[in-house]
């Protein structure tokens, strides 16, 4: 008997989950809200998402499209916000620069009448959105992964009021890299051959950010950086670098230049004579194709995401929900960052007594307000926003408590045949770390 | 009225009635696309200049355009300079850059100048996207000379938008109207002054002008440096404008773009790139509508215009207005 309820408790859980869609808290809370509001009227409210549709990112703007797909037809089944069903406008900000970027979002403002502008990332100097943003008085969600928008929001932070990146810098990824490594230490899963560390970074400035963060750091976490070399993109023939590396050999190599193709050549060619090193890889060896091209070569890397979907109760939720709708090949880990922006949007613009209109600025304050208090626990974690920095907490970097913080998550490829398997950080860990085989025990 | 004195007046008429413009448009975002409209006009007017009258077949224009964005870009974070100030500062730059590359290249023959051009556009981007090295370290971000592949951002702008609020645009709009008059001003007297006399001497005969005192490389060169000038100068502009400069504006497509205002519009006549510009604006507001075509409409048309009316639609209605004048004169 009470192995049942405990089963039946276990099920309705899921069940409440289920329920709930994976919007996490938003969703329930949502439809609590829904309920008990008179709908304030039947007009959609337009939610304008300028995304790189086409060109070098489409690959992820098609995912951060279907993101907001997903999101909104939830949402408006669960009576849109305060009864106002939300209808989703696209523009294409073609992965270019700032004047495409700024001419799709003001198209969607001016145009299409866009009362808050949410997109994944986009390229350009990442100011031109906000920018947009700011002459709407709306608000604009992204998840540009930069610092420059802390500088941004921080330099001019009346002008910039309405721009929130709902996930941390680019710097986090430094930070959170040598914490890892300290934590791997501490708990005695990895003992380094020695405390030297070989950075390896590209032309683009969010690698050698990222880059720069750990050579900074390195030493305050007792590792002597042995190694920095910045390369040109995109690479194949990784000789030279890999002598230096065999001359001077590091117990970590830690390669930020994230173009997938490059860091499967480097990974191939390194395994022709492997050093004593672990190996991380910054965003590159996520994708499956990095596990296409190496085969068995990629077994034992490490990468890491500021966003990404869970492997817990409700990050399964929502990505068996997004693979069933968009196929097996769909990336939830693109696609979650965009579905849980809206609900976060939602619920702020809820919580605020409704939506506000382009250059209605009273009530478009009032929902920055919300979602500026907002603890949203999405399928990639915790929103928590940083007032000052108007960007995410990173849990374990800048707050120790992973309820409210969005976990910087590494993954290890252990099976090329399957997507890498979150190793930390704690509680959202799936598997231990394991020394990968061509290192020494 | 002679020929300067007509074109004059069709850019009078031209620069009034896009001054009446924000009259009958209210909606900001079109506002916006004829701020856009305007930039490329001028830069695709000179390229005209250059390329159709002088004889110059540069494919360095955009690295002139990003030469003026950048040197006002760099003055606003550096030092602080005023906009007003950093406009014709961001031409001088463009122009100087010009005269080096010219002196270089002027005395080539035309694809060997259309791939050096290229190869020192191409170069820049490649140096300004490849710079690792930070001059400064703001709060963990890096602050690279040329600003590396994130470029410039907060430019200084023109100080509309705390007096004009949600209006601010009206103002940028006419100072690049403002701009705009300035630059096709220019085009027009290079065109039908003593310059353009030279450009169409050297044209119909090289060796003959030549014998005349006319030095073709000289000529060629102040064609490169004054259209590279308002070129600079309007790239300035557009830096102000969007408050932003980055390696972008090296895009190839926004090369293809603005070369395709030109063939489109007419090349070596004196209104065609405008015309191409407005057109081809307009044809990619619609193709916005209708998905991932831009670079397919941009490619054919081109291909349509250079196989049916190879000297563009400014050369058609030219034809046209000619076969019709021939006609009322014979039955006159």
């Amino acid at each position: 008997m009470k192995t049942k309820q405990s089963r039946n408790s276990v099920l309705s859980r899921r069940g409440f989950l289920r329920s709930a869609a994976a919007g996490g808290s938003g969703a329930a809370m949502l439809a609590g809200m829904n309920s008990q509001a008179a709908a304030q009227s039947s007009d959609p409210v337009v939610v304008g998402a300028p995304l790189p549709l086409t060109g070098a990112a489409a690959a992820d703007g098609i995912e951060f499209r279907r993101g907001l797909e997903m999101a909104a037809d939830e949402i408006n089944a669960m009576g849109g916000i305060l009864g106002r069903p939300i209808q989703l406008a696209f523009g294409d900000t073609e992965s270019q620069g700032d004047d495409v970027i700024s001419s799709a979002g003001r198209r969607l403002v001016d145009r299409e009448n866009a009362a808050v502008l949410i997109s994944g990332y986009n390229f350009g100097s990442n100011s031109a959105l906000p920018q947009v943003a700011a002459d709407a008085m709306i608000p604009y969600l992204h998840a540009d992964t930069v610092i420059a928008h802390e500088a941004l929001v921080q330099s001019e932070p009346e002008t910039f009021w309405g721009s929130w990146m709902y996930d941390p810098s680019e710097a986090m990824y430094g930070i959170g890299y040598l914490d890892f490594l300290r934590n791997l230490e501490e708990s005695g899963q990895f003992t380094p051959p020695n405390r030297k560390i070989a950075i390896i970074t590209g032309p683009i400035a969010y690698s050698i950010n990222i880059a720069e963060a750990i050579r900074d750091r390195a030493a305050d976490y007792g590792y002597e950086v042995s190694l920095y070399e910045t390369v040109q993109a995109p690479i194949s023939e990784w000789g030279p670098t890999l002598a230096k590396i065999r001359a001077d050999e590091p117990g970590m190599i830690a390669m930020t230049h994230l173009f997938t193709q490059d860091q499967a050549q480097f990974m191939l060619q390194f395994m022709e004579n492997p050093t004593n090193s672990l190996i991380y890889m910054q965003y590159g060896a996520s994708l499956a194709a990095f596990r296409e091209i190496t085969g068995d070569a990629s077994e034992g890397v490490l990468y890491a995401t500021v966003i990404g979907a869970l492997q817990d109760e409700i990050g399964m939720i929502f990505a068996e929900g997004y693979k069933e709708r968009f196929g097996e090949t769909a990336s939830p880990n693109a696609g979650g960052q965009t579905y849980s922006a809206l609900y976060a949007y939602a619920m702020a613009a809820s919580l605020a007594g409704g939506v506000g209109e382009p250059y209605e600025e009273m009530q478009n304050r009032a929902i920055v307000e919300r979602l500026q208090g907002l603890i949203f626990r999405s399928p990639m974690g915790t929103i928590r926003f940083n007032p000052q920095t108007q960007s995410a907490y990173s849990y374990p970097s800048q707050t120790d408590d992973p309820s409210l913080g969005l976990p910087h998550i590494f993954s290890q490829i252990k099976d090329s045949a399957q997507d890498g398997v979150i190793i930390a950080p704690s509680p959202y860990d799936k598997a231990p770390f394991e020394l990968p085989r061509w290192m020494k025990a | 009225m002679n020929t300067l004195g007509k074109h004059f007046a069709i850019a009078a008429l031209l620069v009034l009635s896009l001054a009446v413009l924000p009259a009958l448009i209210t909606e900001r975002y079109l506002l916006g696309e004829v701020v856009v409209f305007m930039i490329w006009a001028v830069v695709a007017m000179h390229w005209n200049v250059l390329t159709g009258y002088a004889g110059v077949f540069s494919l360095g224009q955009m690295l002139f355009f990003a030469c003026g964005a950048y040197a006002m870009a760099m003055l606003s974070h550096y030092y602080d300079v005023s906009p007003w100030v950093g406009m014709p500062i961001g031409g001088a730059v463009a122009a100087a850059v010009a005269f080096f590359i010219g002196l270089a290249c002027l005395r080539l023959s035309t694809a060997y100048v259309a791939l050096l051009t290229l190869a020192v556009a191409y170069m820049v981007y490649t140096l300004i996207i490849t710079e690792s090295g930070c001059i400064s370290n703001e709060g963990g971000r890096c602050q690279r000379l040329f600003g590396g592949t994130t470029g410039f951002s907060r430019i200084e702008d023109f100080g509309f938008r705390p007096l004009l609020r949600g209006n601010w645009i009206l103002g940028n709009y006419y100072v690049v109207l403002g701009a705009f008059a300035i630059s096709i001003s220019a085009a027009l007297v290079i065109i039908h002054g003593r310059l353009g006399l030279a450009f169409r001497a050297l044209d119909d005969s090289t060796a003959y002008a030549a014998a005349r005192g006319l030095n073709r490389v000289r000529y060629r060169l102040i064609a490169f440096v004054v259209t590279a000038f308002f070129t600079g100068f309007i790239g300035a502009v557009q830096a102000i404008h969007f408050r932003s400069a980055g390696p972008s504006l090296f895009d190839f497509s926004t090369l293809l773009f603005v070369l395709s205002m030109v063939i489109v519009g007419g090349l070596r006549t004196t209104w065609g790139p405008v015309l191409g510009a407005a057109l081809m604006m307009m044809l990619l507001e619609v193709g916005k509508s209708v998905g991932d075509i831009r670079n397919t409409l941009i490619g054919l048309s081109l291909v349509l215009v250079v196989v049916l009316m190879p000297g563009g639609l400014m050369g058609l209605i030219e034809t046209l207005f000619g076969r019709l004048w021939t006609r009322s004169r014979k039955e006159g």
